[in-house]
Parts: C-alpha cells; sequence; structure tokens
C-alpha cells in the first residue's frame, strides 16, 4: 500500500509553547487513519497544518493522492470537516451545498447533481430551500458533512465528526465513514469517542502534548500497553463476588450488575483461574476480554504524564 | 482551479447574498412614493386649493391668471370688513394711503403675501416709470448687467455652472454612500463569517487571498448596484418634479469620454476601500466592542477632503488629491466636472490607484489569513505587522 500522506518531524509552536513537537506518521491509502488524544494534544493543529490552513514551523509533508507528490492537499481532492464547523445561517441549504461544490472544483450544474443525490440520502431533500438555521443541529451538521465529501474526494479529514450528535446520528456517521472507505476514501479523522473510532479506524496514532505516545492497528495497541489477562463473567444475581476478589491472580475487579470485569495478573493463566472460581461463584457464562481502546488511550495518557511531571 | 475562478465563484457567491430584487423594487417603490408626495404637494401649493379673496378699497386690480389671488370690491364699512375677515368670507382688505402705502388688513397670517407683494411691486414700478417719463425697454436697458465673455485658453473648456457644481456634489456625495455601504457589509459579512465559524471550510478549499478578492469584487458589485437603484430613484423625482413644476433639468453637454473615466476611478477607489476594509474587519473579533471599529470611519477623511476640490477646483491642493490615490477616487471625478485636467493627470491618477489597489489587497490577503482564524482575542498592531511582513509560501 502507498502512502496518500507522510508527516515527517513536524514542528508546530505557538508563542514559546509547541503545540506539535517533532511528530511522524503516515497515511496509507484506502485507510482509516484515526489521530486520537485529550483536549489539547495538538490534533486540530496537526489537521489545519495537513489541510493548509496553517504552516508548520518545522518539518514536512508529503502528500501522494495520485502519480505526483505535493506539499500541501490539492482541494479538488480534498474534503474536510473541521472541528470549528459553520456554515452561512441564513442562505438556503441547496445553494450553499452549491457554493462549496463549486469551490471544490465542480461545476455549477454538478454541484447541484450531487447536491440533490446526497440531500436524498441523508432525507433533507424536503428541507433543501430552507434557511440551514431553520434546520435541527444534527440536520445542520449532516450539510456539514455533505459540503466536505460531496465532490468524491479522494481523502477526508474528518476532525470531530462525531461530537455534538445524538447516538442514532453518531451510527449515521460511522456507516457514512465505512461506506466512503468502501468506495475506496482514504480517511483521516480525529475524534474522542473512542468506542466509535475503535469500530471504524484500522490504524490509530495517541498524541499527548504535541507528541506521539502510541501508535498502530488497534490490535497492536492492545498488546502494547495491555498483555493482563482479562475475563468477563456473568453471574446469577444473589452470587457473592468475594471469592473472586480474594484470589491470588487477581488484579483488579469491576462491577457491572451481574457482570464481573476481571482483570488478571501478568502471565496468570485463565484456565486455571476459572477452575478455582467455578465451584465457588454461581456463573452463567465466561468470556476473555481485550482491552478496550478507552481504557488504553487513559492508560497511555497517564503513563505519558506521570513521565513529563517527574 | 485558477484564483480567478474562485475569485468569481466568491464574487458571485456575496453578490447573491446581499443582492436581492424585492430590496431594489422596494427602493424604487419608496422614489415612486416621494415623486407622487411631491408632485401632490407641489400641486396643492401651486393653487389647485382655495381661490384667495382680497377685498380691495377705492382700487381696481386686476390677478393675475395663474394666480390665487382674487380681488373684490371691500364693503362700506369697517365694522363690515372686519366682520368678512372674522368669517372668512375675506382673506384680507387692501387699501392704500395718500402716500402711495398700501395696507392689508387681516383676520389670520397672510400665506399669500409674496404673490400679493409681486403684483404690488409691479404697480409701483409702472407708477414711478410713468412718472419719469422712461419707457420700459429704457429701464431694461439701463438695469442690464455689463456683457463679459470668459475664455479659456483651452478652446474645449467650458465654465462651470450650478449644474456641473451640483453633478461634482452629487458624485461625491454618491462616492461616499457606496463606500460606506460597501462598509457595512463588509463589516457585518466578515464579522459573522468568524462568528460562525465558516472560515476553515473556505480557507481549505481556496487560498484567503482568493476568498478576499472574491469578497472585495462582488460587494463592490452590489454597492454599483445600489448606485444605479440610486440614480434610477432620482431620475422618477426628477421627471415628477419637472411635471409638477416648472423645474428646469440642467442641460449640461456630458462627454462620454468623461463618463467612462469618472465610472472607472469611482469604481476603483470602491475596490480600494473594500480591501482596506477587509483587512480592518478580519482583525476585529466583536464589531460590538471593538474600538478598532472607528477605524471603518477613515474614509469620511479623504471624501471630505474632496470638497476642496469641489470649492478651487484648480489649487495645487485639487490637484495633488486629484492624484493621491485615498482621495483620487471622489477628487479626480469632482476635477473632471468643474475643471479641466489634461491626460498626463488623469493616467498618473488611474496608475497610481491601480498600483494602490494592488498594494492593499495584497496587505489584506496577509491579514485576512492569520485574522480570520483568530477568535476569541483581537490582534495588537504589532502582530499585524509581523503578520504581513512574514515571508509568502
Amino acid at each position: 500500500m502507498q502512502a496518500a500522506i507522510q508527516v515527517d518531524r513536524i514542528i508546530k509552536r505557538f508563542g514559546s509553547r509547541a503545540a506539535v513537537d517533532q511528530l511522524s506518521f503516515d497515511v496509507q491509502r484506502g485507510e482509516v487513519f484515526a489521530l486520537l488524544g485529550p483536549n489539547g494534544a495538538g490534533k486540530t493543529t496537526v489537521v489545519r497544518m495537513l489541510v493548509g490552513i496553517i504552516r508548520p514551523d518545522e518539518g514536512r509533508i508529503a502528500v501522494s493522492l495520485d502519480q505526483s507528490t505535493t506539499s500541501t492537499l490539492p482541494p479538488e481532492q480534498t474534503g474536510y470537516l473541521p472541528e470549528d464547523r459553520g456554515l452561512y445561517r441564513e442562505v438556503p441549504v441547496l445553494r450553499t451545498l452549491i457554493y462549496f461544490g463549486q469551490l471544490r472544483g465542480l461545476t455549477a450544474g454538478e454541484a447541484n447533481r450531487r447536491a440533490h443525490e446526497w440531500l436524498e440520502r441523508m432525507s433533507l431533500m424536503d428541507r433543501k430551500n430552507e434557511r440551514l438555521d431553520a434546520l435541527s443541529k444534527g440536520n445542520q451538521q449532516r450539510v456539514q458533512l455533505i459540503t466536505a465529501v460531496m465532490h468524491k474526494p479522494t481523502l477526508a479529514i474528518l476532525d470531530e465528526p462525531f461530537s455534538g450528535l445524538d447516538p442514532l446520528s453518531q451510527e449515521f456517521f460511522l456507516d457514512l465513514v465505512q461506506d466512503l472507505k468502501a468506495a475506496g476514501t482514504t480517511i483521516l479523522l480525529s475524534a474522542h469517542q473512542m468506542d466509535l473510532v475503535e469500530r471504524a479506524a484500522d490504524r490509530v496514532l495517541l498524541m499527548n502534548r504535541g507528541r506521539e505516545i502510541l501508535a498502530g492497528s488497534m490490535s497492536e495497541l492492545r498488546r502494547h500497553l495491555d498483555d493482563r489477562p482479562r475475563v468477563r463473567l456473568t453471574i446469577e444475581a444473589d452470587g457473592n463476588t468475594q471469592a473472586v476478589r480474594e484470589d491470588a491472580d487477581v488484579e483488579d475487579v469491576t462491577v457491572e450488575e451481574e457482570e464481573i470485569h476481571i482483570t488478571l495478573r501478568p502471565g496468570a493463566s485463565v484456565p486455571s483461574f476459572i477452575a478455582r472460581i467455578v465451584s465457588l461463584v454461581p456463573i452463567r457464562s465466561i468470556a476473555t476480554e481485550a482491552p478496550r481502546l478507552h481504557e488504553v488511550f487513559v492508560r497511555a495518557v497517564r503513563n505519558d504524564d506521570r513521565k513529563a511531571d517527574s | 482551479m485558477s484564483h480567478l475562478r474562485h475569485c468569481l465563484i466568491v464574487a458571485g457567491w456575496e453578490f447573491r447574498r446581499y443582492f436581492k430584487w424585492k430590496d431594489q423594487i422596494i427602493g424604487l417603490i419608496f422614489f415612486l412614493g416621494i415623486s407622487g408626495v411631491w408632485y401632490g404637494v407641489a400641486k396643492v401649493l401651486q393653487g389647485r386649493g382655495r381661490t384667495i379673496t382680497v377685498a380691495v378699497v377705492d382700487m381696481n386690480l386686476q390677478a393675475p391668471p395663474s394666480g390665487r389671488l382674487e380681488f373684490v370690491s371691500a364693503p362700506p364699512t369697517d365694522s363690515a370688513r372686519i366682520e368678512g375677515l372674522r368669517a372668512g368670507d375675506l382673506d384680507g382688505v387692501l387699501s392704500r394711503g395718500r402716500d402711495g402705502t398700501f395696507d392689508l388688513l387681516v383676520e389670520q397670517d397672510p400665506r399669500y403675501q409674496a404673490e400679493l407683494q409681486a403684483l404690488l411691486n409691479a404697480i409701483s414700478q409702472g407708477e414711478r416709470l410713468g412718472a419719469s417719463g422712461l419707457s420700459p425697454q429704457d429701464l431694461a436697458a439701463i438695469n442690464a448687467p455689463a456683457p463679459l465673455d470668459v475664455r479659456f485658453t483651452d478652446p474645449t473648456r467650458q465654465q462651470t455652472g450650478t449644474a456641473e457644481k451640483i453633478i461634482a456634489g452629487v458624485l461625491i456625495g454618491v462616492m461616499l454612500i457606496s463606500v460606506f455601504t460597501s462598509m457595512a457589509y463588509l463589516m457585518t459579512g466578515i464579522a459573522g463569517e468568524k462568528q460562525l465559524r465558516v472560515t476553515e471550510s473556505v480557507v481549505s478549499a481556496i487560498s484567503p487571498q482568493a476568498w478576499i478578492d472574491g469578497k472585495v469584487i462582488g460587494l463592490t458589485a452590489y454597492s454599483l448596484t445600489g448606485i444605479v437603484n440610486l440614480a434610477l430613484g432620482g431620475l422618477v423625482v426628477g421627471i415628477s418634479a419637472k411635471l409638477a413644476t416648472d423645474f428646469a433639468i440642467p442641460k449640461i453637454a456630458i462627454r462620454p469620454g468623461i463618463v467612462l473615466v469618472i465610472a472607472v476611478v469611482a469604481i476603483l477607489g470602491m475596490i480600494l476601500w473594500n480591501c482596506f476594509f477587509a483587512a480592518v474587519a478580519a482583525t476585529i473579533d466583536d464589531p460590538n466592542t471593538s474600538t478598532r471599529s472607528s477605524m471603518l470611519m477613515l474614509p469620511a477623511i479623504p471624501v471630505g477632503l474632496a470638497v476642496v476640490v469641489f470649492r478651487d477646483p484648480d489649487s495645487l491642493l485639487s490637484h495633488l488629491l486629484a492624484v493621491f490615490p485615498l482621495t483620487s477616487a471622489p477628487a479626480l471625478p469632482a476635477r473632471m466636472v468643474l475643471s479641466n485636467p489634461g491626460i498626463v493627470e488623469i493616467l498618473a491618477s488611474l496608475l497610481l490607484l491601480i498600483g494602490a489597489i494592488w498594494l492593499t489587497r495584497r496587505v489584506a490577503g496577509r491579514i485576512f489569513e492569520v485574522g480570520m482564524l483568530l477568535y476569541g482575542k483581537e490582534p495588537s498592531w504589532r502582530e499585524i505587522a509581523r503578520w504581513v511582513a512574514r515571508p509568502t509560501t
């Protein structure tokens, strides 16, 4: 696979503070690449540098969406959903879409045709002549997303695409990301919603304080950060979990109603543990678990913060 | 995609954002309304209303046929005359003393006094003329002004008349209106875009320079439609004034070349100021609280200075104002109407104006590029200077 974007040791300073510090990564063609990080980690600064809104102080960005390599993203081949979202509120939806389509290289006629297609897909056809501010926030987000993808970009950069959406709209956006990927679009997204990123992303780069702290596929991240065995038990309603807590191999226990999430010490044997507790606790089902991205994220950032503080 | 295409797309968008046929038609209807009111009021004032009845004592006066005045014989007694005045049957009682003094007895303030005075003046003048033995022709010859022909060294130049001065004043006024109209729309438009967070979506697709250029073109075009609408409205009012009164529309020999140069200079001047406004607006975070908003009144200074041309179009200062880019847009057209600037002056003025536009739009583009992405604070002048001075990519 060939890299669509190669970022090489970019640095961006605001005053004396480095918002992005020696960051390198690449995004392969056709993949969904996620930038993760806590607030202020530098994700949006990276995205803005990629899009060309601001320039890195040092380092290099190479873009290769077709045969040629450039230092900036060609607008006609790029779709961008900014974190700071906004459109002209007093203008009808269709006119807004045609304008942004034209800015991205479509003719007025083609932009009109594509806008209609997308409005149909987003169930907004009957609202096309209404002013944008007559739409709900979720529908405004949908219109904004159309402006980012209606010109069929080779690369879509989506900054916090799920923020401010209700769960149904989040699922809708997630499906859309997967549809874009299926159509061959390379996608770079930054987000906070770990469960959604986990489902959408092929690879992840975790940032903190402007630097990379973890990068790789989901399974690589899990292995890298946490190789402790995990077990999930579903027990009878009146079951006593004390025996589980007192087991020598158990390091951490979280109880959620009838479900118990157990983390064992590194190197502990899962079969031996199950054999020991199966006679002590009324168990309905047993499953092994992998650490969720949320936990990976929290642990990695905390470790990095501890290192920085010390 | 080319810079020009982006500019034109943005210009079209900005123009359509503000231009509404409905508003233009409402504007014209407003002028029609004014014209109608003017026409009606003029007709009423011209005597389509009530006839003024003046009783005359021992005199035989003939009222002019086009006026409101009507003369009747006065009642024989003072009490009957006063009764007639109080009852409203008479508007005045006119008598004349032995020394020739006219006396007008009234119940209310005589609003027809000027009309009556003109008539009595003519009577008095005729009496004095008869007593002196002069004929009316002799009197006209005595009162005739001394003949004076003014010739200019340039035989094509004509002396400035009142009509030319009015046109020059209108040009300066229209320029001022257009500049401030554009300013208002640029200000609200750009501040709105910053507040609505539209900026990133646009500058990820086109260069900030293309954005600002398109905005300036679009809003200048919109201002021009305002001028056209104003001109149409003025025409409607002028025609109605001509129909209602004897208002004479001045005949001025306007040469097409001069009209073209004036139009070009005015448009270039608006573009120059619009570039300036766009740059200032991009540095303002909240127009309601920003002290920088006062900068937007700056165009009033050069436009105000251009009044100098109106007073003395051939002074050294007028020559300078007509060439200096910040003042040439109102000053050169005024000089072209009131005086006769040479081709060198016109060319120098145009070239300097174009150069100033190029420089201002480049500076504005650099300020715009950073200023439009700066939320929540206003940059200092030092920061703005740094943005302007930084190297381009």
